[in-house]
């Protein structure tokens, strides 16, 4: 079902644009880089400080200031992201990396809802064992989305 | 604590990167294809260019560079457009599929590095 959805991205204006300007693709790699900074670089630390490191630096204020920097890395990630895909549609809907790193950005964001439902927008502090655990799921989720992402060139 | 989870995420993909492809490593330099032809089916496009090529009685995928490298370093799509002579000098990929990833390509009397 995929391969379809891709072979029908593939034949879009705008598949056809991402392929055939010559710096929307490389544009749009280096966006995404940047927004994986944000993502990686904001939930990173949170993840960190619900897991239980870097007590001293108070969870709250930590967690109101970098949980929307790294929402607004994955808003500009799918977007950026939609460029590469559309850029390279047929064979990335049959690449298994791809397909691995698209499973993997579901469950990342399913660990965020749960996270979200469990224990709220900002977890209390000391954080429960529970929650303690999404946050190394998260960290683990992320950073393997990330390395998927790197991977797929070289797949 | 970071450590253990960095190497988790390394051993997560694993299996990715063990079936590795389109890296330069996945080409083998020691068996240099070096071919005086014309290109078929030209792909200008990103992630990166692509055509047909026949080699040695077989139709073999050309694996080329970044439109935007390509037209950096004065190459462009006139100058391996159809029937026009070029001179390739790529790698065939290590496992034995019919395709080659460019390292040199002369053209219109020039001769422009890909890599």
């Amino acid at each position: 079902m995929l391969a379809a959805i891709g072979d029908w991205v593939a034949a879009t204006p705008f598949a056809d644009w991402a392929v055939s300007n010559p710096y929307a693709y490389p544009v749009a790699n280096t966006v995404h880089v940047l927004a994986l900074v944000l993502l990686l670089g904001g939930i990173g630390l949170v993840d960190l400080r619900v897991m239980g490191i870097f007590r001293t630096l108070p969870l709250q204020p930590l967690s109101r200031a970098l949980v929307p920097i790294a929402a607004t890395g994955v808003l500009i990630l799918a977007a950026s992201g939609s460029i590469l895909l559309a850029a390279d549609a047929e064979a990335l809907a049959r690449q298994d990396t791809f397909r691995l790193k698209l499973i993997l950005i579901a469950i990342a964001l399913a660990n965020v809802a749960l996270f979200r439902l469990r224990y709220g927008a900002v977890v209390a502090d000391p954080p429960p064992g529970g929650a303690r655990l999404l946050a190394l799921a998260s960290l683990l989720l992320w950073t393997s989305v990330a390395i998927c992402g790197r991977m797929i060139a070289y797949s | 604590m970071l450590k253990k989870v960095l190497v988790a995420a390394a051993i997560l993909t694993i299996p990715a990167a063990a079936a590795a492809h389109h890296g330069w490593t996945s080409y083998d330099d020691k068996k240099v294809i070096k071919v005086r032809t014309s290109l078929s089916d030209v792909k200008w496009g990103n992630p990166h260019g692509s055509a047909n090529v026949r080699y040695k009685n077989a139709i073999w995928h050309v694996v080329l560079a970044p439109v935007a490298r390509m037209e950096a370093r004065g190459l462009t799509k006139e100058m391996v457009g159809p029937k026009k002579q070029v001179v390739l000098e790529g790698y065939p990929r290590r496992d034995g599929t019919r395709e080659m990833r460019i390292e040199r390509v002369t053209a219109g009397g020039k001769t422009i590095e890909l890599r």
